[in-house]
């Protein structure tokens, strides 16, 4: 059944106000700590690694007061897709992995399948990896107001405009993106609406039907697309005509300062990936 | 990036004299250097004389990218922009389309930026292992856009005769794999036993046809159309490979499975690409005989 009214109420990330600490820290702060943690997570391959990371961020989500059960629930309609590509990569692996080179023991064979303790770790690695990414993303979104990121970002990236990388005009992308994305769904509704109300089935028609299943698409995707230009081209005049002139010289209503709390947070951020990175290199498991 | 550029009219600053058409270095009658100030070229509407432009192509560009972007969100986080395809791993992706579109319309840096948005989008959305990886979700699909609009730029003011050569290179190159192929003893390939020889005659064969077609459709096409669909193959093959090769790379799914997975879902993609781009980009641009609505 296609749900025409929800194209209406796309969300990303929903903002959950708990008031937590982490909810009060700069969005600076937040998006720094969010880099270098991903940046942890990736670099951990060690069993230990990933279960210290694991309850770390667990901790974190705790701190701010997040529900676990809502964080989990986006998960839940894939489960059996993970469950399955996990068993295959278990099964079908075979070969040492490139992180971590030698002594990878053979644990089973039988027939064409293989599992090795490399395939293992792999496994358990990039599951856990996957919890931790959720968890982040979702302390980053659920934490963090749209205008806020988008206001993060673009002070992050001033200083790169030095090097002439235009940092206030790729916040702003950003925020004409988040702002047109309801708008654009509504449209979407309507011409979807519109072609049903002239008799075109938006069901799909069965997998063969794939020239078909493509020109319906088609149908509704070209329209969409001129509509949205012609609006780009009337908030080009309107930017022109309230003389725009990027963001050399741009001063703001609001300010963001970071205070104490910001500055723990990222020294504490720091010292994690550090020590990511330092029990990397020893042979623990 | 402010470009403010005034347009001289024709006639010389200081002793107003009308000035002859073309570029000048100095006024005829009274010798003051013009080269201070520059005509504007570009995106005036032909016929107008003076007029300020202020930072047009960067606004544009900004606009550009934050709607394809916002179409983009669009398409990732509800199941429009998914098709389902007779293949063993479900749906062949238009996500990537908006990124190929931005390239096109208006360069490589829209297009980088779009295909972050795209890649951020897929990252955020995941809910299997392989694409919660960021190396595997966003790495790739920034350059998705960059290579749409270099092919663009590079192919849309060439020759016919270009493109008949680079045909014909393709051509050479595909008898020769078929040649190789069916010098192999034989295949296993989903289960069915092959003949070497057989999957090289087919393979000749379809690239016989194949050229056939192109050949017939380049002759009768506006050039810019050719350009338009090359580039949307080559976006969307950099999705595919890309994205898979950084797959296989991290090491989350063995090669042959990303052969199989490449093959099933990145030829529908790339032919749902050229239909969708073409429709919407000749649409926008109104180029191509009869093709002044959409049409498809």
């Amino acid at each position: 059944m296609v749900h025409y009214e929800a194209l209406r109420h796309v969300t990303i990330g929903q903002y959950i106000p708990t008031g937590s600490a982490i909810h009060r820290l700069d969005p600076r702060t937040k998006l720094v700590a969010f880099s270098l943690l991903v940046l942890a997570v990736i670099l951990a391959t060690t069993y230990s690694n990933n279960i210290l990371l694991l309850l770390l961020v667990l901790v974190l989500v705790q701190l701010a007061r997040l529900p676990m059960r809502y964080i989990l629930s986006a998960v839940t309609p894939a489960l059996p897709i993970i469950i399955a590509l996990a068993l295959l990569q278990l099964l079908f692996y075979g070969s040492g992995s490139p992180d971590r080179p030698g002594a990878s023991q053979l644990l089973l064979a039988w027939g064409p399948l293989r599992i090795s303790t490399a395939g293992l770790r792999m496994v358990v690695v990039s599951l856990l990896r996957f919890l931790d990414l959720l968890f982040l993303t979702s302390l980053l979104t659920n934490t963090t107001t749209t205008s806020a990121l988008t206001y993060g970002t673009e002070s992050l990236l001033r200083p790169l405009s030095a090097i002439g990388l235009p940092g206030h005009e790729i916040a702003l992308v950003g925020a004409i993106a988040l702002r047109f994305v309801p708008i654009l769904g509504e449209q979407l509704e309507a011409i979807m609406l519109s072609q049903a109300s002239r008799g075109v089935s938006l069901e799909g028609r069965g997998r063969l039907r794939f020239i078909a299943n493509t020109r319906r698409l088609a149908n509704l995707i070209v329209p969409l697309f001129v509509d949205a230009y012609r609006r780009s081209e009337e908030m080009v005049l309107a930017m022109q005509a309230r003389c725009y002139r990027g963001g050399k010289g741009r001063t703001h209503l609001v300010e963001l300062v970071l205070v104490c709390a910001d500055y723990a947070a990222m020294g504490l951020v720091a010292v994690i990936l550090v020590g990511v990175i330092v029990i990397q290199y020893t042979s623990l498991p | 990036m402010a470009e403010k550029v005034t347009v001289v009219s024709r006639r010389c600053p200081q002793c107003g004299t009308s000035l002859p058409p073309g570029p000048l270095a100095a006024c005829p009658h009274c010798g003051a250097d013009l080269k201070a100030v520059r005509p504007v070229e570009g995106s005036l509407p032909p016929g107008v004389k003076g007029r300020e432009v202020l930072y047009e192509r960067g606004i544009r560009r900004i606009i550009t990218a934050g709607l394809l972007l916002a179409i983009t969100l669009l398409l990732s986080f509800t199941r429009v922009g998914f098709i389902p395809v007779p293949t063993p791993a479900a749906n062949a992706t238009i996500v990537h389309i908006p990124a190929i579109i931005g390239g096109i319309l208006e360069g490589s840096l829209v297009g980088l930026i779009v295909g972050l948005g795209f890649g951020f989008a897929s990252f955020m959305n995941a809910t299997i292992p392989m694409f919660k990886d960021p190396l595997v979700a966003v790495v790739p699909r920034l350059f998705i856009g960059v290579t749409a609009a270099w092919t663009f730029a590079a192919l849309w003011r060439a020759n016919k005769r270009i493109l008949y050569t680079c045909l014909g290179v393709l051509m050479v190159l595909g008898i020769l794999s078929g040649y190789e192929l069916s010098k192999q003893e034989k295949f296993v390939w989903l289960g069915m036993n092959l003949g070497g020889f057989a999957v090289g005659l087919a393979v000749v064969v379809v690239v016989a046809i194949g050229t056939a077609l192109l050949y017939v459709w380049i002759r009768r096409e506006d050039v810019r159309i050719v350009a338009m669909a090359v580039a949307a193959v080559v976006g969307s093959l950099t999705n595919t490979v890309l994205v898979l090769g950084a797959a296989v790379l991290r090491g989350y799914i063995p090669a042959g499975v990303a052969w199989m997975i490449g093959l099933s879902h990145g030829i529908p993609e790339a032919i749902i690409s050229v239909i969708v781009v073409v429709a919407v980009v000749a649409a926008l641009r109104q180029i191509g005989r009869g093709r002044r609505g959409a049409r498809l």
